[in-house]
């Protein structure tokens, strides 16, 4: 079982690290709870890699990825709910070198994340891995296990919605 | 009157069979609704595509960060940083170091027309001269 394992697990982590975190984030919205998530992510990958299955292995991974997700939002929903930020977290831009450019480029999509955020969760999640993460629709498919069909009307219906707030 | 409805979105994401590519512009070409919606959405898509890329904080994968550092890249710095230290190290210590050559006191006076006297009897005259080791082959 082992040997049709396609990765270990600093490979996971070092190839798709980012991957994870950019979904988090733009599901999240904020760099705290997108932390939080990569680290359950690559938790229950290492612990799943031991039982995964020869497939698609991006499936796979996505699969956990937006479990991992939906079952933070559940956690959520039965505490209090904290308001949506008003605007991104900006932590990226003490760390980088080029921070004005960073800034305005954050700026620029702060409206794009705030409408992300204003989604209901199936269309938001199928957004962000058609778009941030660059999933096909059967990808998608399979990570978010429903017919191609329903990906094909979650991102058109989130995309009409997002424009609805971008106007 | 039906409209495309979902075949835009899957249409701009390349996720269209050539027969609902056809069933969509023969629609597109009588509707202006659904001309105007194909141009709205790939301007929504555009936008959350061009989102910018963010990096990881530092020290949450450190499995990551050293990609950042490929490992022959680093170990090769590393070597040669030790390669460095090493020759400065020399230098330094074949600047500092005292050589001791032997000279004879003629050869000194003729040589930098100084005037060295020295009891012959101890022979020639051992000069310790740090800084001209060169010079005193």
């Amino acid at each position: 079982m082992t040997e049709s394992v396609p990765f270990t697990w600093e490979e996971v982590a070092r190839v798709y690290g980012r991957k994870i975190y950019n979904f988090a984030y733009r599901l999240t919205g904020n760099s705290d709870d997108a932390s939080d998530l990569v680290q359950e992510v690559l938790l229950r990958v290492r612990k799943g890699l031991a039982s995964y299955q020869p497939g698609s292995f991006e499936g796979w991974l996505w699969r956990i990825t937006r479990n991992a997700f939906l079952d933070d939002v559940r956690r959520r929903n039965r505490r209090p709910t904290a308001p949506l930020p008003d605007e991104v977290d900006r932590w990226e831009l003490a760390s980088s070198p080029s921070a004005d450019t960073e800034y305005s480029r954050i700026s620029i999509g702060d409206d794009v994340q705030k409408a992300l955020l204003g989604l209901p969760v199936e269309f938001r999640e199928a957004v962000v891995l058609c778009d941030i993460v660059g999933l096909s629709y059967e990808e998608i498919a399979q990570a978010v296990a429903v017919p191609v069909g329903t990906v094909r009307s979650r991102i058109h219906r989130g995309r009409k919605l997002l424009r609805e707030s971008l106007t | 009157m039906n409209h495309a409805g979902e075949l835009i979105s899957a249409y701009l994401d390349g996720e269209l069979a050539g027969s609902e590519v056809d069933q969509l512009f023969g629609h597109l070409a009588s509707c202006g609704k659904c001309a105007a919606e194909i141009q709205e959405l790939q301007s929504v898509r555009s936008a959350v595509r061009s989102l910018p890329v963010l990096e990881l904080p530092p020290g949450l994968i450190p499995e990551a960060d050293a990609e950042l550092i490929p490992l022959h890249r680093n170990r090769g710095f590393l070597v040669g940083a030790a390669a460095a230290v090493v020759v400065v190290v020399i230098a330094i210590a074949a600047i500092f170091t005292p050589s001791a050559a032997t000279i004879s006191v003629e050869e000194l006076n003729s040589r930098y027309g100084a005037r060295a006297s020295l009891d012959p009897a101890f022979g020639p005259a051992k000069v310790v001269a740090p800084y001209f080791s060169d010079v005193l082959e």
